[in-house]
């Protein structure tokens, strides 16, 4: 078993009749077929191509309302919706499964582990959007995750859940595993298509929106293997029932990684609304902060996320209540920070990451990023000057919003958050030429 | 002086127009028109790297960023459409700042070396930087650097082609050189490497940009990141006059303009001066460094008299009297009927014209032709293939042409403006390509489908186009069966048997142009060349009446040279319609009755020595004829051969007496492209040596003659005014032409099918004198497929014996990705491999033996 032995809430999710991605996760057979089916699975499928239309399954999963699960929180029914009726272009249909967003592992459990899950859902998403070749874009580290897949698509093709002809319904659909070279910007979805399409892996300018022309030109939709994973049980128990999941407005379940300074860090399925706090302390999930130390600051929604402050992590995870505490819900990657974490060398670790993802196509993300990076190290190794807080609160600002794509906003989220959170820390840096705090500290 | 040549974009009636606002103003632009379009089309100005009018927004460089109200970033105007009501700042305090930040971000990492960089003066950068008064440098960093591993130089200097040269450090990664090589030419030999800010361009690993357009990347490049090592540290721009002109090396008449020194009297660089309707503002590596030739080393400096066998230098009176004496005794002894003139198809309409009245009245005969590179042209004037050629065309509505066929066209080799625009078609408004030839060539990669059909079987291809319309019924029955009757194989079957093409293709490319909304047929060189161009004209306008081509799109016949079609204006035809001749006869008073004889005719009577004296301008037929034994053996026999040429030819070495002719761009001129545009060019330099124009050699003759062509210069300009503007539409046939089809007899030792044509770099045989076109390549060489390698056991580079049944030559080999079929190339644009030597003018394909060079 090459599982990444990654802490799960599984036996909660088993016994619960609420949470349902992480049901059979640690089931080890969950990846085979039959196991898949006599747990449910293909149900929805079944349910789909047995008289379901294509509107029908689009309202279904419209009144249920889930957002993107990638970080931009999109509602995934509105997204199909896009697709032009009158197109005569073959469609095409995205599984995102490049995740790279530092903090963020939540996808790579799902296809290790329950990889028919999000088949059934790419294939309830395709049938959906009237589209015949639908492609996952696997990570080029998940090596794994593709093995996974890969096997759990032909065993799918084998058994006849996908070809022609599915379940007799006359529906054809053909699927293929695309892997990624490893690059962070390819989980953007333009980048993906251009990737998918043998191009650079550079975003595009838009509009044009995929959903008008993505792939090859043709009406695309990209979901997240998240999104797409829960589209079966909503198709299965009804969208009216997803909808009593979560709050009035972020409604169903969200996995969440939880890593940092906690004692159990892993990725835990819990409806959203559920409390920061909770999911940090409790002894089911984080069990709180590595060493009993005291909390310094938690990054709640993937590394493009700005900080929260621990007078702030008594919040719900929900899209809206994070805005409201100036962060964001992003892709759920929680990441804890005990007392003795040197912000600045958290920042310097996090703009080189930036930097080197840096497709270097538009101007302010690709000299940007590099010249935050000089400037951030120096101020890391003691050698910062008066006048680079600002420089760096100038430069951010000139890279915020302007840039094509998302990469550049995230890049420089954490930073600006953290110059106005913990500025001191950074003044001190300056000043000393050293760390405020101990910093003998790891990540492991 | 100049008249260019305005762009015919009118807004089409169909598309609504949008209001919106911008700075302040209330305008009004089609709909779809990107705010940066529309600021450009008001004559507001938004600084740009990354965009090009020419290639598809990307939004890199976020220099043209603009401010809309309620939208709450700034935009790319080169990505923003304009929306009903928008409003649009283009220069508020908001639009400043991004703009400065931008400019700042990229001279981060620039290295500011203008003193050193040769684009000083007409770089964006730094006109942009200055623009914005940028004064500080907040970047305190040492600086990226790349190096190159060429020794003895402290920067980055890297040769990526023969012409260009990279500088990577001061490259602001725009990408536009690498997205115009990849979605203008089709060519992948640039590329990016590495990412984000250490991402460089570079050439292919290994290889070297050497694409037909390369020199169009220099040209577009916003800073000194790639220079062309003709034009750089030789002089500053500013000290450099512009003067525009056209290309004369191509049929399109690319739009250019020479940078001159005219305290030299020197061009120094060529660039290209965008025209929508005819260039797109690109131009071919010919069109750019074939100016060379102008001020070559080599050009003949002064007149040349056969003095004992030898050539020796003379004045021009000394050269003009002997000129004169000569053919004053031809025509005493056998009559003027016996002098023949051959105008080479680039000089201006002036030189023509003058050169077809010296025949036509002081020497009363038709021995007049501009066509010295075909073979067993048509005689007639009615001739089908006349008629084809005389098609009415426009190449700017291939842009949006649904559905285009290339016929017979090798367009990356001869017509490289025609090829951009097949590709923008593809890339703009996804045309359907198809691409019908002899041998599988570069077109290919765009093409739906590419119909390979057997050498010499073009007209049964053709009619088996008709023939899938007509059993698929695409077509009226009746008119269906018309057709047939008039041509050999009445079935689909049979005629794609002989043609050697799958039946379905021939369907599907039948189905295509019956169901197109507006179609180009294209028709090239290769057709031309061909001994039965008559035939397959016949069989092109039969299925033009079958399918209605000319009803709903156009059938394009492509001219060669850049003034073809001007010289078949001029009359340098022995034959010119009936129109002209009467406009002939009303301006003259009189008009020979003597009988016409073209290129091979007059060829044919010096061998018999019928026709004992000769003028030939600006032509090389021993060197582009396509046989040239025949072509040596008449203009040897001639009595008495007068050449007029800018440098010293095979021609020229026999001539009994050689004068210096002008280049194009040192006398004004009016040129006619090959869909009929008239362009006229002031002279750039003035006469170098004591080379004179053509219209001024003819005057002179004419003169020592004791004749008087014109009065005056008006009479000249109002004669050719006249003829220009008569128009020359021929009536097509109202039946179907009768397709003849004789097989080719082929000899057992002789199998393997040889083409020639021009080298992608290089035209006809002036442009082996440009040092930068020979960079690219200098000398011939045969072009195989590698099945076809395989199959004789050769390796790509060695030398291989080529033979015919008339003559042998040895060249290097080169192994191409394309020439399926069994087929080879060989470059006819050197004069050290004589490669016409091995064809002869009656056989419709030349086919030779090959063989390694140690066997």
């Amino acid at each position: 078993m090459f599982y990444s032995p990654v802490i799960t809430n599984a036996a909660e999710a088993a016994k619960s009749d609420r949470l349902h991605l992480f049901k059979y996760v640690e089931d080890p057979d969950q990846d085979k077929l039959d196991t898949f089916v006599k747990h449910g699975g293909y149900a929805a499928w079944r349910k789909v191509l047995d008289g379901m239309k294509p509107d029908e399954v689009i309202a279904e999963v419209k009144t249920s309302g889930p957002r993107g699960r990638g970080g931009a929180g999109f509602p995934t029914g509105m997204k199909w919706g896009f697709i032009p009726k009158d197109s005569p272009k073959p469609r095409y249909l995205c599984c995102n499964a490049d995740e790279s967003e530092p903090g963020t592992c939540k996808d790579r459990v799902l296809m290790e582990r329950d990889p028919h899950g999000v088949i059934e859902g790419m294939a309830i998403a395709s049938y959906a959007i009237g589209c015949h070749l639908m492609f996952i874009y696997i990570r080029g580290e998940f090596f794994f995750c593709a093995q996974q897949i890969e096997a759990a698509m032909k065993e799918a093709y084998a058994k006849g859940y996908l070809g022609k002809n599915i379940f007799g319904s006359g529906y054809d659909l053909e699927m293929i595993v695309h892997t990624g070279g490893g690059a962070y910007i390819c989980g953007e979805e333009t980048a993906l298509l251009n990737s998918i399409e043998g191009h650079r892996g550079m975003s595009r300018i838009r509009p044009p929106f995929p959903a008008i022309e993505g792939l090859y030109a043709c009406p695309t939709i990209v979901n997240n293997v998240e999104s797409l994973a829960s589209v079966p049980h909503i198709i299965n128990r009804g969208g009216e029932w997803y909808k009593t999941l979560g709050t009035e407005k972020s409604c169903g379940s969200k996995i969440f990684s939880l890593s940092g300074h906690v004692k159990r860090p892993g990725n835990y399925e819990v409806e959203l609304g559920f409390s920061l706090k909770k999911l940090i302390y409790d002894e089911a999930y984080g069990g709180g902060i590595l060493g009993d130390k005291k909390l310094k600051g938690v990054i709640p929604g993937g590394s493009s996320t700005p900080f929260l402050l621990p007078d702030m992590i008594d919040v719900n995870l929900d899209y809206e209540s994070l805005v409201e505490k100036g962060s964001m819900l992003g892709s759920g990657a929680v990441i804890v920070f005990h007392e003795d974490t040197c912000i600045v060398w958290v920042i310097k670790k996090l703009i080189h990451f930036y930097r080197h993802e840096s497709c270097g196509k538009c101007t302010p993300c690709r000299e940007g990023t590099g010249w935050l990076e000089k400037i951030i190290n120096r101020i890391e190794a003691g050698q910062g000057k008066p006048g680079d807080l600002e420089k760096i609160d100038d430069i951010c600002n000139n890279i915020m919003g302007r840039t094509i794509c998302p990469l550049g906003d995230a890049a420089v989220m954490p930073i600006q958050s953290s110059l106005k959170l913990f500025r001191d820390e950074w003044q001190y840096h300056i000043e000393h030429g050293k760390c405020m705090v101990k910093s003998d500290f790891s990540f492991g | 002086m100049t008249e260019d040549v305005k762009t015919k974009e009118q807004a089409k009636p169909e598309v609504p127009m949008v209001s919106f606002t911008i700075d302040g103003r209330q305008e009004s632009v089609p709909k779809g028109t990107t705010v940066l379009e529309a600021a450009k089309e008001l004559g507001i100005h938004i600084p740009t790297f990354c965009w090009h009018p020419k290639l598809k927004s990307v939004g890199s460089c976020r220099m043209c960023y603009v401010e809309i109200e309620k939208w709450p970033k700034l935009a790319v105007s080169c990505a923003t459409e304009v929306m009903p009501d928008m409003v649009v700042f283009t220069n508020s305090e908001k639009v400043k700042q991004g703009r400065k930040a931008i400019l700042e971000f990229i001279l981060a990492n620039h290295p500011l070396d203008c003193p050193t960089c040769d684009k000083g003066g007409e770089c964006d950068l730094q006109n942009l930087t200055f623009a914005h008064g940028i004064d500080d440098n907040r970047f305190d960093f040492q600086k990226n650097r790349f190096t190159s591993s060429t020794e003895g130089t402290t920067f980055d200097d890297k040769r990526i082609g023969p012409e260009i040269i990279l500088n990577r450090n001061r490259c602001i990664l725009c990408y536009k050189c690498v997205r115009a090589n990849k979605e203008a030419f089709g060519e992948y030999d640039l590329g990016v490497y590495e990412r984000g800010n250490i991402a460089e361009i570079n050439s292919a690993p290994g290889k070297q940009v050497t694409n037909p357009f390369s020199g169009n990347l220099v040209q577009i490049c916003p800073v000194g990141a790639l220079t062309g090592a003709d034009w750089r540290y030789k002089i500053r721009v500013w000290l450099t006059k512009t003067s525009p002109s056209i290309c004369n090396f191509s049929s399109s008449g690319a739009n250019i303009l020479f940078y001159k020194d005219e305290n030299k009297n020197k061009i120094h660089r060529v660039t290209a001066r965008r025209n929508d309707a005819i260039d797109d503002g690109w131009i071919p590596d010919i069109t750019r460094y074939g100016y060379q030739i102008v001020g070559s080393d080599e050009r003949l400096k002064t007149p040349l008299i056969k003095k004992e066998g030898k050539q020796v230098e003379a004045t021009w009176d000394e050269a003009l009297d002997l000129i004169a004496k000569k053919l004053n005794e031809i025509n005493e002894k056998k009559g003027r009927v016996c002098i023949g003139g051959m105008a080479a198809p680039h000089i201006d309409n002036a030189g023509l014209y003058s050169f077809s009245k010296l025949f036509r009245t002081v020497f009363k005969n038709n021995n007049v032709d501009h066509r010295s590179n075909y073979r067993m042209l048509p005689k007639e004037a009615g001739s089908h293939y006349i008629t084809l050629c005389n098609r009415k065309f426009r190449i700017s509505d291939i842009d949006d042409s649904d559905v285009i066929v290339i016929f017979g066209s090798d367009l990356l080799k001869e017509h490289h403006n025609l090829y951009l625009r097949i590709r923008k078609a593809y890339n703009f408004n996804n045309s359907r390509i198809f691409s019908v030839n002899p041998y599988s060539m570069k077109s290919s990669d765009v093409s739906e489908a590419e119909l390979v059909y057997n050498v010499g079987t073009d007209e049964v291809l053709v009619n088996a186009i008709g023939l899938a319309a007509i059993e698929m019924e695409l077509v009226d029955n009746t008119i269906g069966q018309k057709f047939k009757e008039k041509i050999i194989h009445k079935t689909l079957s049979e005629a794609s048997g002989v043609c050697g093409v799958d039946e379905d293709l021939i369907k599907l490319i039948a189905r295509a142009i019956a169901n197109s909304k507006k179609i180009s047929f294209i028709c090239g060189e290769l057709f031309s060349r061909s001994l039965a161009r008559d035939n397959i004209s016949s069989a092109i306008l039969n299925i033009n009446k079958l399918f209605g081509i000319e009803n709903k799109g156009q059938i394009i016949a492509l001219a060669r040279y850049a003034n073809s079609c001007g010289a078949n204006k001029m009359a340098i035809l022995p034959n010119p319609s009936k129109a002209v001749v009467d406009k002939l006869t009303e301006l003259w008073g009189e008009y020979p009755e003597a009988e016409p004889k073209n290129t091979d005719a007059m060829l044919a009577l010096m061998r018999k020595e019928e026709i004992n004296g000769a003028l030939i301008m600006g032509m090389n037929p021993i060197m582009m004829y396509p046989d040239r034994q025949f072509v040596t053996e008449g203009l040897e026999r001639l009595d008495f051969l007068i050449a007029c040429d800018m440098f010293e030819t095979e021609t020229t070495e026999i001539a009994d007496v050689v004068l210096p002719m002008s280049s194009w761009a040192e006398y004004p001129g009016s040129y006619v492209n090959q869909e009929g545009i008239l362009q006229t060019v002031p002279a750039a330099v003035k006469k170098l040596h004591q080379s004179k124009s053509p219209f001024e050699i003819v005057k002179c003759i004419a003169e020592k003659l004791e004749a008087q062509l014109f009065e005056s210069d008006e009479q000249l300009n109002n004669e050719i005014e006249q003829l220009l503007s008569i128009n020359d539409s021929d009536i097509l046939p109202d039946e179907f032409l009768k397709v003849k089809f004789n097989p080719e007899e082929i000899e057992d030792d002789y199998l393997i099918p040889l083409f020639i044509g021009d080298d992608p770099h290089h035209s006809g045989y002036l442009t082996q004198k440009s040092n930068s076109l020979n960079n690219f390549r200098s000398e011939a060489y045969l072009e195989l497929s590698p099945e076809l390698a395989q199959k004789l056991g050769i390796e790509g580079g060695e030398s291989v014996r080529v033979e015919s049944p008339v003559g042998k030559i040895i060249v290097p080999t080169i192994i191409s990705d394309y020439l399926d079929n069994d087929v080879v190339f060989i470059p006819r644009n050197f004069s050290t491999t004589p490669v016409t030597s091995l064809l002869m003018r009656k056989h419709r394909i030349d086919r030779v033996k090959i063989s390694r060079v140690d066997e």
